[in-house]
């Protein structure tokens, strides 16, 4: 009987932590294929979360492959498990010879050095690569604190807003121009909402942040963060102010049911022709612009003014490299040729995202003649560099939760900005 | 006994007991290398202020388990769980209790109707819970198209914190009842056919029979159920993760400490507080564990 309550309790104590045990079985699996080092032929593999551009990149790594004899492996983990697969990889000495990097997380890879392929040097020597042909805030996000640059821009994404043309015909409202602001945005908006019909002007939701509502909070000359990253900008009077502006097109009732918002994305609100207007980023085009309905109905607009202007929030992934591979070597050939000018104009020809190669991402207007892509390209001269600090998700998290409350109309959103500001900059004492 | 005889007796145990060892040899590696050691690995990290990748951990002593006891998210998450785990394991082992009964007599199609109850347990659970998740839309859903359809108002399943936690609840019963059931028709096979022909020449109906026969004869098997449930149960994660989105408002009273677990080892990096958030769990699971092995005596029968 004594045996039998002691088989139990590790019976329930090991059930509980083969939880700990999933963070290493993760990576097992992505060790498969990289294991053939030996062989002549070297493969390498490549993490990327967006399944979207997994056919595009893989026509350009093709070339990469005939030019070089190198194979590559690509292999998509979505956003969502993209990190905590990196990170057991990391821990556990089985990257990924090479993979995306995101500014979010780059901070934390660059803290040590023997994680991240360091590319000063080759950069240095390369014929192909020169970080002048790319912007300098995002070949900057990519540096550690010694300046060492650890990841070549891959792309550069803006936000701009998607409208339902019909909708606005039948409304008799003209289409969105360069020169509508945020209060046009509001009161278009309400003119669009038709609960009868079972249409809203808009969907506007605490996740779509990037999207739409930080590009409000920098047009009214608000900020999520401040510049030396040690302060908050939620309780700037701007920063509320903008927020308010989103709260009063909730309380109009342009938006649908928060239930409804929360429990859809927004391009499937679009697509299922609920809502007129939404924000999306650039990097959804693959998926708005394959639905019959977007094509039919849908156009772009560039995003609204607030009074310090057009602002969008811009941001680029890197393509970074295992340090601790057997192939470090081709990996770099590879993030070369994915930085060259010569990948970079095809990657936008093909529409898989507009290059982080200066002046090569007009190709990429040409992949979707059929809308006004260029909305797109005008917004780069008016981007804003993605907030970040050193350790974003711990805040993050916490912001999504309390914009949950004002987003639902459960609390002001003053209030929620204010307490949150103070909640933020603790967060961020404790990184420094 | 003599000596002789005894000795040799000895002896045979001995051999049993070393073939007995060297058959459970590959299940305990598994279990020691893959369970046992990572359980007090994570412990011993919950004392830790952890850095990124396993590197640069500072030893802080308790300061994760007084952050764990001031934080009412982990507090309400414990409650979410227990919620959930009340809302499942009553429910799931009494449903698939009355189908194996039902399943256990002689009738046409049995394996089919038994292959039909298992066959959510060998769906993935991530694919189970995106389909809920369609079904359960307040606005696009099957459900409410459902209850619009005969005039009643829609409701939001996964979006109204009151209700949330139980449609996940029910999801996690659809899902397991044929596990269960699959438990108990074993179970039922064990149980002499005598004991039903005496008690039906006493003149018992099948109701009675089931209550005086089948509950207290099935007791054992009953025990192991409701001990794995509850502690499956109380580590529900993948349904939540699937269905409740990061902007829905029913995170709070949904999330439930693994939830919380995954969020603050794997999303925000502290997996030292993670640690913490899951020994608490480990825990809770111990004594309610340690508590069924108590009152056990008390309501089942081994022959």
């Amino acid at each position: 009987m004594k045996m039998k309550k002691v088989l139990a309790a590790i019976l329930g104590a090991t059930m509980t932590l083969s939880l700990a045990a999933c963070s290493s079985g993760t990576s097992e699996s992505e060790t498969s294929s990289s294991d053939d080092s030996k062989s002549k032929d070297t493969k390498l593999t490549v993490a990327i979360w967006d399944s979207n551009q997994e056919a595009g990149l893989k026509e350009i790594m093709n070339d990469f492959t005939e030019s070089t004899g190198v194979k590559v492996d690509i292999q998509v983990t979505p956003w969502r498990d993209y990190w905590t697969m990196l990170e057991a990889a990391t821990q556990g000495g089985e990257m990924p010879d090479v993979f995306w990097m995101h500014s979010d997380q780059i901070s934390s890879y660059a803290q040590y050095d023997d994680i991240l392929l360091n590319l000063s040097d080759k950069i240095e020597n390369s014929d192909k690569i020169d970080l002048a042909n790319y912007p300098e805030n995002l070949v900057s996000i990519y540096q550690n604190e010694k300046g060492d640059q650890l990841a070549v821009p891959k792309d550069i994404d803006t936000c701009a807003v998607w409208y339902n043309k019909k909708m606005f015909d039948e409304a008799g409202i003209e289409y969105p121009t360069v020169d509508w602001t945020w209060d046009d945005f509001r009161e278009i908006a309400k003119k669009l909402t038709n609960p009868e019909k079972n249409q809203y002007g808009t969907a506007i939701k605490p996740g779509s942040y990037q999207e739409s509502w930080y590009s409000t909070i920098y047009a009214y000359g608000g900020e999520v963060i401040s510049e030396d990253k040690k302060k908050s900008g939620f309780d700037n009077p701007k920063t509320i102010e903008a927020m308010q502006l989103i709260e009063n097109v909730i309380k109009d009732g342009s938006m649908p049911e928060y239930s409804v918002v929360a429990e859809n994305n927004t391009e499937e609100l679009m697509m299922a022709g609920t809502v007129a207007m939404t924000f999306q980023g650039s990097w959804m085009i693959p998926d708005l612009a394959s639905s019959d309905f977007i094509k039919e109905n849908c156009d772009i607009a560039p995003l609204p003014k607030g009074p310090n202007g057009t602002k969008s929030i811009s941001n680029g992934l890197g393509w970074a490299a295992s340090a601790q591979g057997d192939h470090t070597e081709e990996a770099w050939q590879l993030i070369e040729y994915l930085g060259s000018k010569e990948a970079q104009q095809k990657q936008a020809e093909l529409g898989v995202t507009m290059a982080a190669y200066e002046g090569v991402s007009d190709a990429w207007k040409n992949s979707h003649p059929e809308f006004n892509m260029q909305a797109y390209l005008d917004m780069l001269n008016d981007a804003q560099a993605y907030p970040s600090s050193k350790n974003t998700q711990v805040w993050y998290q916490v912001l999504m939760e309390r914009m949950v409350d004002s987003f639902s109309g459960a609390k002001p959103m003053d209030q929620v900005c204010k307490d949150f500001a103070a909640e933020m900059n603790q967060f961020l004492a404790e990184e420094q | 006994m003599n000596n002789k005889k005894r000795k040799k007796y000895i002896n045979r145990k001995r051999k049993e007991f070393a073939w007995g060892c060297l058959f459970i040899l590959p299940t305990m590696t598994g279990l020691i290398i893959l369970n046992i050691i990572p359980i007090f690995q994570t412990i011993y990290q919950s004392f830790f202020k952890t850095g990124a990748f396993g590197r640069g951990n500072i030893f802080v002593g308790l300061t994760n388990y007084k952050r764990l006891i001031l934080d009412g998210a982990v507090w309400q998450a414990l409650l979410n769980t227990i919620k959930y785990a009340i809302a499942e394991v009553p429910i799931s082992i009494a449903i698939a209790l009355v189908i194996a009964v039902l399943l256990n007599e002689k009738m046409q199609g049995r394996s089919i109707y038994r292959a039909i109850y298992f066959l959510p347990m060998v769906v993935a659970p991530a694919a189970v819970s995106m389909v809920w998740k369609w079904l359960f839309n307040t606005e696009f859903g099957l459900l409410n198209h459902l209850l619009e359809s005969i005039g009643l108002k829609s409701v939001a399943w996964i979006s109204n914190p009151a209700i949330a936690i139980y449609s996940i609840a029910a999801v996690g019963i659809w899902s397991v009842i044929g596990y269960n059931m699959v438990l108990f028709l074993a179970g039922l096979q064990e149980i002499p056919r005598d004991y039903y022909e005496a008690a039906q020449i006493d003149g018992a109906n099948s109701v009675q029979q089931f209550f005086n026969i089948t509950v207290p004869l099935i007791s054992p098997t009953m025990f192991f159920v409701v001990v794995t449930r509850i502690i499956a149960s109380m580590q529900i994660f993948d349904s939540i993760f699937m269905m409740i989105d990061t902007s829905s408002p029913a995170l709070k009273k949904t999330q439930s400490l693994v939830y919380l677990f995954y969020r603050y080892a794997f999303v925000e990096n502290n997996k030292g507080y993670g640690s913490a958030i899951v020994t608490l769990l480990l825990g809770v699971i111990m004594i309610i564990t340690i508590f069924q092995m108590v009152i056990q005596k008390k309501w089942v029968h081994y022959n």
